[in-house]
């Protein structure tokens, strides 16, 4: 066929060659008259616009401004590290999340989940109004029905239960108290499929308190972690990372630095920034810290009433190299007593008592961990003693609030099994999940950015939450679901209010009325209390002897493979699994996006024969999963690790069947869920599949892109030489009035990446998709270029934020056809999207490989999910070129108010999207012009460095140098 | 169909689209809105507000000075004046019925600028320029309509002759001011409208 239209108009020559036919029909020039008319007739026909109309306030809101930004400062509802949050609302739309610098917590730092949570707001697949098996209801009909079969309960006695994650706010943990008080047999059952609780619950053991502590990371001089992810994802991953920049800043006066030394098995991201990593299987993770626990009670001559099992222990799976290491560790540990950190990832309670044994000998408690009063929230084994009674056919009623265990508990099928006997089941999730589709009553609550709450995540620190959008659908509050089910008609709103001029109002003394209170509370989203009564830190030995004993002989298999599930940075337990933008962004080690995988050591990987991308099945008991196999540096050789929240079935259109369920095997082992699974079998199978990576380079190959010092030369000023002047063939550019330029420090990054997703949400970056990525053709504008750094003393890895330098000498410039990428005369290298006509010749020949070509025409048909667009960033077409622009928006809004207030621009006050909300301040930004400026402090310090200088590219963004506190003299 | 029908054809479509075209007065280049004058929902005399009454446009226009946008008045603040001013004419009605049935007036766009182009109002209005200098003059017109073609052109000539903007002694930026302290510049750098 395809032949036959060939030869329908072409012809062959006596070469063989081909000619056109001559015409017998349509010439060529008749053809292109018939284009010319045609097409002057259609661009006639088409020069008026389409009508646009302007339809304002028919009475404006007197704080508003059309087309200017209110702020309004709020609480993340993320996770439940409760972090403070400025929501950007533009003419009624939230649009952005940023850092509130204030909130003594996070300190204007914000994790890339965080920044992921306005395209949930803006989600079309959450459920838009409340329904009765499956057929839409209006909220009268639901009350009238679920408030029948209540009453039905009460008179009969049945149980009734409460399902929900972790509640941090003392209103609705309130509000869910009196709901349940109502029945003579209520719970509330707390359910985290992460679970931290062996930190609590060994807190209960050890000071009689149970709650989890916070970390005072910087004011710590040692930090020791056991397989802790402090960084990327345990407990409050933002705070503690603005607490660990501080106390690693190091500059012309403060010299000292907190040392971190990580002890792990899997490749984590907190592990790939330690001064020291140290691999050791999941099986020594126990007789690590049971030598280290002796080590350093006999270092510091604590020795007396100990247990014999800790003073005594001898190791003797600990392979030499890490026994060593538990040495070293522990004589710096005894050095830095009172200023030190010990910390454990693990949710095994012995190991967790350990570990409050070590820092209380270290004497931590009260210097760099505060404990405060008892919070308890609820043990993993109550869900199943639930699971139980669901079965026994006793629970009455069922209360389900964001818990998803039909997904994330490990016996998913036990639990839907138990729930289909439960008469009432009513879910009071925002989105339809493998849980809620099994409600009988769905009455979605809202997305935190449409409610009122309160969270108090430390003691004392009681943040509020407000909302910045009306309701986009018909969901109401949870709290006034359950007040509306027990007779209270008041709103929730009402009920926050007066419960802090109750219990807060009368506990400060600045503000004379309530409404100051509120009002100067509200302001600053967040009220810090004097700590309620510190809890008595009475450190008690007993069962001491007993967890030793448990430890240092483990019941289960230690043979073969461990199975080590971690939550990833991205997508954490995969509650917000049909978020794009999470499954987009890369992890921060793998650098794979949209997929889980088994992480294997290449060492285990030859053994097995298994190479990358290789689909593996793996077994244990009844649970299996295929997923393909990833090599990692810098991992145990014993242990196989799987991202869980993955495999979700019933997330949405976006997340559903992306990648495969890991909670199955997790185990309940001592009252705790058990995240470490020995003894797994791995079967390769004979499928391939290929990695959505944006990163496929793992070493820098010996170049310097990432400068480093050790500590010591950094204090003795041994760094790298200033560089010649360089000789331009171009006339230097003339920067009148500005030259902005950016200034990354290495030694405070993390590379959690939260800045990709602070700038895909300020600069309207599209999805592409697993395949598309495949291709190389994501669209982030930043991206962390991640290098392993493989030394004897084991892997680490470097990392770089990497978007467009802004070069003065742009090679990009030179070879643009149509001038569609210029310099502006305030140092910008500017790219002009209707000038580019898509040669691509710029991508080409940029050293960094920072400009993202638009393949297509990313869709923008939800009507909804585009109210998230930011209305001062251009929407790109197909075709065009675009990358960095140092949010010119911004720069563009600083100067005209700065202009209209006929000042000038102070320096700070104008701050790029990844600058804002960078949990570790990496990032600086500012006019180079002004030499007070930070920025042009820093570029005149010691460690800056040029990336690439031997180009003489010029750039607007330079980089600080990484140091490295390798310990001093007890390092070789 | 043979080739001398197409032909006629094509040529019949360039005619009757031109005519087309040229009922709606905007015939001179192609694009360009110069002279686009819509029909608006309510008959609203820019000439007799701003011209004969002398009514300020930044009191309806509120945030030019604050503001990207310039701000179409809410019709409460229509309604500031006429509860006592002509409440009774059918115009006025429809203002009135809007805020009674809580529905929003719908104004017809005149002055659109492509989505590839920001301008921000505040700037231009604060450093002094007129409105009349881009919107034509407005106090004269009984329907508001588009009087400059707002092609990159006319901005940028603009941007050029008044490079120099400079701050007199209380720091207000003034237009071709002689005592200069500070020059500061109406930039021509791309990325100033384009981003």
């Amino acid at each position: 066929m395809k032949d036959k239209l060939w030869k329908q108009y072409i012809d062959e020559d006596e070469r063989g060659l081909p000619v056109l036919q001559p015409s017998s029909g349509i010439s060529r020039r008749t053809f292109l008259e018939l284009l010319g008319y045609t097409t002057a007739a259609i661009a006639l026909t088409s020069c008026t616009a389409p009508e646009q109309k302007i339809i304002p306030y028919l009475k404006q809101p007197p704080e508003l401004t059309p087309g200017v930004a209110n702020w309004y400062a709020s609480t993340c509802g993320g996770c439940s590290a409760g972090c403070g949050t400025l929501v950007k609302v533009r003419d009624g739309r939230p649009i952005k999340l940023e850092g509130n610098p204030e909130h003594p917590l996070s300190k204007g730092g914000l994790c890339p989940v965080s920044h992921s949570l306005i395209f949930g707001l803006y989600d079309s697949e959450r459920l838009q109004q409340p329904a009765i098996k499956g057929s839409p209801a209006t909220w009268k009909e639901i009350d009238e029905k679920i408030v029948q079969q209540l009453n039905a309960v009460k008179a009969s006695g049945g149980k009734v239960r409460f399902l929900s994650n972790t509640i941090n706010g003392p209103t609705s943990q309130a509000t869910i108290n009196a709901f349940l008080s109502q029945f003579k047999d209520a719970k509330h059952v707390v359910y985290e499929p992460i679970s931290t609780s062996a930190i609590r619950l060994a807190h209960a053991r050890t000071y009689g308190v149970e709650a989890l502590p916070y970390y005072k990371f910087e004011k710590a001089k040692l930090a020791v972690s056991f397989g802790a992810d402090f960084l990327g994802t345990w407990i409050s991953p933002t705070a503690f990372t603005r607490g660990y920049s501080q106390a690693r800043e190091v500059n012309a006066v403060k010299h000292e630095m907190l040392r971190h030394i990580q002890f792990e098995s899997c490749f984590s991201l907190t592990g790939a920034n330690a001064d020291k990593r140290v691999k050791i299987a999941p099986a020594e993770e126990g007789e690590a810290l049971l030598y280290l626990a002796g080590l350093v009670a006999d270092k510091s001559g604590a020795v007396n009433g100990l247990p014999e099992g800790i003073t005594s222990y001898q190791p003797n799976k600990l392979s030499e190299p890490s026994k060593a290491a538990i040495e070293k560790c522990a004589e710096e540990l005894v050095r830095e007593k009172g200023s030190s950190l010990v910390l454990c990832g693990s949710n095994d309670v012995d190991k967790q008592h350990l570990v409050n044994f070590i820092n209380q000998t270290l004497g931590n408690y009260g210097t760099t961990i505060a404990l405060g009063p008892n919070a308890a929230q609820g043990r993993d084994e109550d869900i199943q003693t639930l699971i139980q009674e669901m079965k026994d056919g006793v629970v009455a009623a069922l209360f389900i609030l964001n818990a998803n265990p039909a997904y994330d508990h490990f016996e998913s099928t036990e639990f839907i099994n138990a729930l289909g006997k439960v008469p009432l089941k009513v879910s009071l999730s925002p989105t339809l999940d493998e849980t809620s589709s099994l409600a009988d009553a769905l009455c979605p609550t809202h997305h935190f950015l449409e409610a009122w709450d309160d969270a108090e995540v430390v003691s004392g620190t009681i943040s509020l939450n407000q909302p910045t959008i009306a309701p986009l659908f018909q969901t109401r509050a949870y709290q006034e679901s359950l007040m509306r089910w027990s007779g209270d008609s008041r709103n929730y709103y009402d009920v926050l209010r007066a419960r802090w001029q109750t219990s807060l109002f009368p506990r400060q003394a600045k503000f004379k009325t309530f409404d100051e209170f509120w009002d100067k509370s509200l302001h600053d989203g967040v009220y810090v209390a004097a700590a309620s009564d510190a809890a008595a830190t009475v450190f008690k030995l007993d069962g001491l002897n007993e967890a030793v004993v448990r430890l240092a002989s483990p019941a289960s298999p230690t043979d073969g493979l461990t199975l080590a599930l971690y939550p990833k940075v991205t997508l954490r337990d995969g509650r917000f699994g049909n978020n794009p933008w999470l499954h987009e962004l890369p992890d921060p080690i793998s650098k794979v996006t949209w997929d889980n995988y088994a992480c294997v050591s290449p060492q285990t990987a030859a053994k097995l024969g298994l190479t990358e991308g290789q689909v593996v099945r793996i077994k244990k008991n009844n649970a299996a999963i295929e997923v393909p196999v990833l090599i990692q540096a810098g991992q145990s050789d014993d242990c196989v690790a799987v991202a869980l929240g993955y495999g979700r079935t019933k997330a949405g259109k976006i997340g559903s069947n992306v990648g495969a369920n890991a909670f199955p095997f997790v185990e309940l082992a001592n009252g705790t869920f058990r995240y470490q699974i020995g003894g797994v079998a791995l079967e390769p199978t004979a499928n391939t599949v290929s990695f959505a990576k944006t990163q496929t380079q793992d070493s820098a190959e010996g170049r310097p892109l990432i400068k480093e010092y050790s500590l010591a030369d950094f204090i003795s000023g041994h760094l790298h030489e200033e560089s010649e002047k360089q000789i331009d063939l171009w006339k230097p550019h003339d920067f009148p009035e500005h030259k902005w330029g950016m200034v990354v420090d290495l030694n405070a990054c993390i590379g959690c990446n939260a800045c990709v997703l602070s700038c895909q949400a300020e600069n309207n970056i599209p999805v592409v998709g697993k395949d598309e990525v495949r291709r190389r053709r994501e669209m982030h504008w930043m991206r962390i270029d991640r290098y392993y750094d493989e030394r004897p003393e084991g892997t680490t890895a470097r990392f770089q934020p990497m978007t467009c330098q802004h070069c003065d000498n742009a090679s990009c410039e030179t070879v643009c056809p149509v001038l569609a990428t210029v310099h502006s005369s305030e140092g910008l290298n500017m790219q002009v999207y209707n000038r580019c006509v898509g040669t691509r010749y710029c991508a080409n020949n940029c050293a960094f490989k920072v400009r993202r070509f638009n393949w297509f025409l990313y869709p923008h048909d939800d009507m909804v999910a585009n109210l998230a667009l930011n209305p001062d960033v251009t929407v790109r077409t197909r075709g065009v070129m675009e990358k960095c622009t140092f949010c010119v928006q911004r720069i563009e809004e600083g100067k005209i108010r700065a202009r209209n207030e006929g000042r000038p621009i102070k320096d700070g006050e104008i701050q790029t999207a990844c600058q804002q909300s960078c949990p570790a301040n990496a990032i600086s930004f500012g006019d180079l012009k002004d030499l007070e400026s930070r920025v042009s402090t820093l570029r005149h310090t010691k460690r800056n460095y040029i990336l690439l200088e031997e180009l003489n590219l010029r750039q607007g963004l330079t980089f600080l140098a990484k140091v490295n506190n390798n310990g001093g003299d007890l390092e070789g | 169909m043979n080739l001398r029908t197409l032909k006629i054809l094509s040529i019949l479509i360039t005619v009757i689209g031109a005519f087309f075209v040229w009922q709606k007065g905007s015939f001179s280049v192609y694009g360009d809105q110069f002279g686009y004058e819509p029909i608006q929902p309510i008959n609203f005399s820019h000439k007799l507000h701003a011209g004969d009454n002398k009514i300020s446009c930044l009191y309806c226009h509120s945030s030019a000075d604050k503001s990207k946008v310039a701000g179409v008045p809410s019709a409460s603040l229509c309604m500031n004046c006429h509860t006592k001013v002509l409440p009774d004419s059918p115009e006025i009605q429809k203002i009135a019925n809007a805020l009674n049935e809580n529905k929003p007036i719908e104004w017809v766009k005149v002055n659109d600028l492509p989505d590839l182009a920001t301008f921000n109002h505040s700037r231009h209005v604060v450093a002094g320029v007129n409105c009349q200098t881009c919107h034509g003059p407005v106090e004269t017109m009984e329907r508001v309509s588009q009087q400059n073609a707002f092609l990159m052109g006319d901005c940028v000539s603009c941007h050029r002759t008044h490079r120099e903007v400079t701050l007199d002694e209380t720091g207000r930026p003034q237009i071709a001011s002689e005592n200069t302290t500070k020059k500061l510049m109406a930039s021509t750098d791309c990325s100033v409208c384009h981003h």
